[in-house]
């Protein structure tokens, strides 16, 4: 087991690698920005370094500051939370070389895991369904044209190296799909570095739904079930919940063992999540990529398995072999998990910075707070929106549901404009109740 | 019998904690004392630094940003005093090792009171095996040497400060 782990993150995902490395009795470095001096994770630290100024090309992404800090305070291992460098097979590659344990996959299944086009490639030759589309990345324009005319419009065309939701766009005809894709070429080279892209069909009335993998360094492969991340606003997810209750146990079935079966011929190994489209109108599903990290709404699944998936990731990294079987997992009640962003609902959710006056968070055993914020907090301009991950469990839906709403109601956040209203506007909505929405739901239920 | 044992003991215990505080006011690392009735050698343990075994990466540094208005990481109130004195300081745009001389037995860089142009060497910050040379970025005279010899230095760190001409 490893006696010190450098976290190279930020925010609420620092503090939460901090808090089990804390319960497990190993010791933290966090290492910050200057625009995060006073943040939490910090005071939670063992030791902290500034590796940079606010810019994340200066700090969070500055490999050899980072690596320095590991060196000189003498870490085992480096977890690199989400986002930043979580997916970056070079950095994941120093690391090693430098004898520090990445918490992670290794930089090969990385590589191929996160380039989008080889992943569909892969699950092609596996039998695993694939959203209709080019076959790979696609050298011509010629061979797009003949794959939309071949799958049908709308089409998505869609970043080789980009994911999250990032680097996609919609084309409807021939004249647009040309159009677009010398633009989405464009920008998949300045935001990914690899201007490679390739089309799928855009299926016009899905559910996203992902399986939480867990890999040891033995071969042990487990799912800990899906989550629905369905609700989202210009791919980014807003609200998650699992179970899904648009599919079928059978169906489940299927998902969570295709999941498996992909990342087992990658070799992956820690833990990853596998996402898929489900098309509510054919009653089938499709997978769409792979997520090479820890997801920001793991705690979905944690409330369900009561694991501690970040304390698996450590024990996987440190050679420790899974200590339960797929048979062991129980799944119980049902879980969702809002996203609180600073950002303002009524303006189109833009983003609100400046100092929260006041927090005040819920607090009831159905309820969890994962959160870097604090009463007196300046919310630095740099970095993504994210407040807090306010999750709820319950036996049932229903009781999940009104938990959460009861939580909305309770959390209390002033100074910034947040997203609470949205989420209790959405608890009120009737088609979140009865479960029947897709990608759509916010622009089809919301008129922002 | 046994009580004058004990005093002696006690004795002897107070005398070689009186010898150990003598070598740390006097920043020894051995002392070996022998009188007509005692002798005893002290030898103090250096820890000495761990280097784990890194291959010298090609890694590109960011520039030195000598120059910036960032704060540094120190007392507020004596920030305070070195700027309204008007004392530049001079900051680490890395996180490493502070070296003050090119190798242990070399002259170091700079001292108190020297003068320093933009293009002066002041010191080394090693990471990785890699001993980056920090330039001074500014013209004046060194006031201050704010970190000591082998001290893990972090991004923006004031490292010396410089009156300038």
């Amino acid at each position: 087991m490893f006696s010190r782990i450098l976290i190279a993150n930020r925010g609420e995902i620092a503090l939460r690698v901090i808090r089990t490395c804390r319960r497990l009795g190993i010791g933290t470095v966090a290492v910050y920005s200057e625009a995060d001096k006073d943040s939490l994770p910090l005071k939670y630290a063992d030791k902290s370094i500034c590796i940079g100024p606010p810019q994340p090309s200066k700090s969070y992404l500055n490999i050899p500051n980072i690596i320095s800090a590991a060196v000189v305070c003498d870490v085992d291992a480096i977890h690199p939370g989400y986002g930043f460098l979580a997916e970056n097979p070079h950095f994941a590659d120093i690391c090693r070389r430098c004898q520090i344990d990445f918490i992670g996959p290794s930089a090969e299944a990385m590589k191929l895991l996160g380039n989008k086009a080889a992943a569909r490639e892969l699950a092609l030759k596996l039998g695993v369904p694939i959203v209709p589309g080019s076959s790979s990345v696609l050298e011509e324009d010629k061979k797009a044209l003949e794959v939309a005319k071949e799958i049908g419009y709308p089409v998505m065309i869609k970043a080789a190296a980009g994911g999250g939701g990032r680097g996609m766009r919609m084309a409807r005809n021939d004249a647009s799909l040309l159009q677009f894709l010398a633009a989405a070429r464009r920008e998949a080279e300045t935001s990914f570095g690899d201007p490679s892209v390739y089309i799928e069909k855009y299926i016009s009335r899905a559910r996203h739904i992902e399986v939480q993998i867990l890999c040891d360094e033995h071969g042990n492969v487990i799912h800990l079930g899906e989550r629905d991340c369905t609700i989202q606003r210009r791919h980014q997810k807003l609200l998650e919940e699992s179970p899904s209750i648009v599919i079928t146990d059978s169906i489940r079935r299927d998902l969570c063992a295709d999941a498996i079966r992909l990342m087992k011929a990658a070799n992956y190994t820690n833990a990853g999540t596998v996402e898929f489209l489900y098309d509510l109108d054919e009653e089938r599903y499709y997978f769409i990529e792979v997520n090479t990290r820890i997801q920001v709404e793991h705690p979905v699944t944690e409330l369900r398995s009561g694991l501690d998936i970040v304390e698996q990731q450590i024990r996987i990294a440190s050679g420790e072999p899974l200590v339960f079987r797929q048979e062991d997992i129980v799944l119980s009640g049902h879980a969702i998990e809002c996203r609180i962003n600073a950002e303002d609902p009524i303006s189109n959710f833009a983003p609100s910075p400046g100092r929260i006056t006041l927090h005040s968070a819920p607090m009831s055993p159905d309820v969890r707070v994962d959160t870097h914020i604090f009463s007196g907090y300046t919310i630095p301009t740099n970095y993504d929106s994210l407040l807090a991950k306010l999750v709820v469990h319950a036996d049932t839906r229903e009781e999940a549901v009104a938990c959460m709403r009861s939580a909305l109601d309770e959390y209390i956040i002033e100074g910034v404009k947040t997203t609470i209203p949205f989420f209790k506007t959405v608890m009120d909505n009737a088609n979140f109740l009865s479960g029947d929405y897709d990608t759509n739901y916010i622009d089809a239920n919301f008129h922002l | 019998m046994a009580e004058e044992t004990t005093k002696k003991t006690g004795s002897t215990i107070l005398r070689v904690r009186r010898l150990i505080s003598l070598m740390n006011e006097n920043h020894l690392s051995e002392l070996e004392l022998e009188e007509q009735d005692f002798r005893i050698r002290l030898v103090k343990s250096v820890a000495v630094p761990q280097f784990r075994t890194v291959p010298a990466l090609d890694i590109q540094l960011p520039e030195h940003s000598g120059g910036t208005t960032a704060k540094p990481s120190e007392d507020a109130a004596a920030k305070a005093k070195d700027e309204a004195n008007g004392f530049v300081p001079i900051k680490s745009p890395i996180v490493g090792t502070f070296y003050r001389a090119p190798a242990p037995d070399a002259k170091v860089y700079i001292q108190n009171g020297s003068h320093v142009e933009a293009e002066t060497v002041v010191c080394i910050v090693e990471a990785m095996k890699v001993m980056n040379e920090l330039k001074a970025e500014c013209r004046g005279t060194i006031t201050k040497i704010c970190v000591e010899n082998g001290q893990t230095v972090e991004y923006g760190q004031v490292l010396f400060l410089v009156k300038p001409d």
